[in-house]
């Protein structure tokens, strides 16, 4: 824990406990991102602070044994009833947070995300410039997600896998990975936690029926492809140009290689590894395991024979 | 003793934010406890160092003087006006997007500030409250080395200077972008003299500060311009495409139903693309369950690629 943290946490914690009133510990430390008991020594350091004079009435008052109860009570302090403005690092991270939640939350949200950023920069003055956009499917779509979530009620999705398929699931949660937005809904033909990418949910049909309650499932990050059943890991090797590969796909090694790059990949649909190998042609040097190509070859072979 | 100096420079900023004029030195060491115990150098080298601190979190500490005759007799204040957040006031939409606002960050710097602007914003009267948005998470995160460094530099306004396609540049940051899961930054570029985008996976070498802070002023960015700038060309050609049916759900819902003989199985559409990018390897990795109509160059080129990717499978053989 620096100074300058400390410093800077104080300077807004005096100004939130005096409008706050009786506030509770655990709650403050929640919000101010520390331990309780980082919580209770910022108390301590108050306690020191206050009026130049120092004298016992020019000090902060801070009331340690409602802190012993988990609440905390501060006093002669009204001279800092304001939190200082934001710093350039504060206000980006904020702006960036706030646009990646407008770009998947419903079109209301998203509206109130651009004059949430207006407010702040009007309060702010010069905000540091950042913007963000995610590949999420359509606004009206997550609109309708976001409603059956709230009313736990089963959906019909129509969706673009590899092959379009109307599944029904039990819509959970809207989240967002590497810059793409996904549904995490309970799939009930698979009877697991199954993620659909949002661009590819073509349409969502609300049923009347309630959807049970679940234990919610795992946080989607950028290792749940690692923790899916099934999945398998090829080596692909690519000419230079297609060395954007490893840009666009969670890898797991990037490396160059006399002929270009060789890049781990963690496949957990072989037919979507067979899309990207087809989409690379001929910029595929090769792959490890051998067997992994010989899908996608055979489907160019078939592709061809409707030119022939 | 990390206590006890937050302790005499939340005192230094109690003193100057409170003072109507500015403060000198000599009543500032008279003031402050920690300070009159001090020998003259120790005070002036830790007076120094906290004043520096106050204005690396963001506090102006202004440096002037109360006569303007005897400008020698300098001292020091904390314009109220200038330090504290001014008055705010959001509606329910705005506070549940502000509520969840602290969960989005992977990264834990940025984490930490997010976090801590909020804690700004609850401290002036504000409560954020995610509500039905509760079951949105969207994440944020980083693998680019260079990130840090950009980040930096754009907020404290630090020139740089880096390697990208082979070429050094010498570079201002203004902006960042962050789309589909890549950072870019927009900035001037002084080694050709314009602004340029630049993708911060493929800077080649390490960023290194080249300049002071505040050594540059950015110039105004639309950002949602800019991420505009990202996307790729619109559609200047037009496809005739047979897909089969139930498969190629994506390409199938950007294109209009159409006339044209199709084998059994499969219907036709018409599908717009962009000549600039490479649709025909997008069309080739759908396979046997696309196949181009019209026009003719656009069927060269699918039929090409498909023979080059092919083609090694006999050479295998």
């Amino acid at each position: 824990m620096t100074t300058s943290n400390q410093v800077s946490r104080l300077l807004a914690l005096v100004p939130y406990l005096q409008r706050v009133g009786d506030a509770d510990l655990t709650e403050t430390a929640n919000y101010f991102g520390v331990t309780k008991k980082q919580l209770v020594a910022d108390l301590n350091v108050l306690w020191f602070c206050g009026l130049p004079g120092g004298l016992p009435d020019d000090l902060i008052e801070v009331d340690f044994d409602a802190v012993d109860e988990g609440v905390i009570r501060l006093g002669n302090a009204d001279f800092l009833s304001r939190p200082m403005r934001f710093t350039p690092d504060e206000a980006m991270s904020l702006i960036v947070a706030l646009e990646s939640i407008g770009e998947v939350a419903d079109p209301a949200s998203s509206q109130a995300v651009y004059s949430a950023l207006a407010k702040l920069g009007q309060a702010q003055g010069a905000f540091a410039s950042a913007a963000v956009a995610a590949q999420a499917g359509s606004a009206d779509l997550r609109e309708r997600l976001l409603t059956a979530i709230e009313a736990k009620v089963v959906v019909r999705l129509r969706y673009a896998g590899a092959q379009e398929s109307t599944p029904e699931v039990e819509p959970a949660r809207i989240v967002t990975s590497d810059g793409y937005g996904y549904l995490q809904a309970w799939s009930r033909e698979r009877n697991a936690w199954r993620v659909y990418r949002l661009d590819r949910i073509l349409d969502v049909t609300a049923t009347p029926e309630p959807a049970p309650e679940r234990k919610p499932p795992e946080p989607f990050g950028p290792d749940w492809l690692e923790r899916r059943a099934g999945v398998v890991e090829v080596e692909i090797e690519v000419a230079e140009s297609a060395a954007w590969i490893a840009e666009y796909y969670p890898v797991r090694e990037a490396r160059k290689t006399p002929a270009g790059r060789a890049v781990r990949l963690l496949v957990a649909d072989p037919a979507w590894f067979s899309a990207l190998l087809l989409r690379l042609g001929d910029q595929v040097l090769a792959v490890d395991p051998d067997e992994a190509l010989a899908p996608a070859k055979a489907l160019a072979v078939e592709a061809l024979a409707h030119y022939a | 003793m990390a206590p006890r100096k937050s302790e005499r420079i939340m005192n230094l900023a109690i003193c100057l934010l409170m003072a109507r004029r500015y403060v000198s030195k000599a009543e500032i060491r008279s003031i402050i406890a920690d300070y009159r115990d001090m020998n003259d150098a120790t005070f002036e080298r830790t007076f120094g160092r906290d004043k520096d601190e106050l204005r690396r979190l963001g506090v102006p500490v202004l440096m002037g003087s109360n006569d303007e005759y005897f400008t020698e007799d300098v001292g020091y204040r904390i314009p109220r006006k200038d330090f504290e957040l001014p008055p705010i006031e959001f509606d329910a939409a705005e506070l549940a997007v502000l509520g969840l606002a602290s969960q989005v960050w992977d990264e834990a710097t940025q984490a930490d500030q997010a976090k801590s602007a909020l804690a700004k914003l609850r401290a002036a009267g504000v409560d954020p409250d995610p509500g039905r948005l509760a079951s949105l998470a969207p994440r944020i995160g980083v693998k680019e080395a260079a990130f840090a460094p950009i980040w930096q530099a754009i907020t404290a306004r630090i020139p740089v200077s880096f390697a990208y396609r082979g070429k050094r540049r010498e570079y201002q940051p203004w902006a960042l972008t962050y789309r589909r899961g890549a950072w870019y930054t927009y900035g001037m570029d002084t080694s050709v003299g314009e602004p340029r985008i630049y993708r911060l996976i493929r800077i080649e070498s390490e960023v290194v500060f080249a300049g002071e802070p505040d050594s540059f002023t950015p110039e105004p960015v639309d950002t949602r311009t800019l991420i505009a700038q990202l996307e790729p060309a619109g559609p200047d050609s037009q496809a005739v495409l047979a897909i089969r049916l139930g498969r190629a759900g994506t390409l199938a819902r950007g294109g209009t139903p159409a006339q044209a003989a199709v084998p059994p199985g499969f219907a036709a559409y018409a599908v717009e693309y962009s000549s600039a990018g490479d649709f025909a390897a997008e069309v080739c990795s759908f396979g046997p369950d696309v196949i181009v109509l019209e026009p003719p160059e656009l069927r060269a080129q699918v039929v090409s690629h498909l023979r080059r990717f092919a083609g090694g499978a006999d050479d295998d053989k």
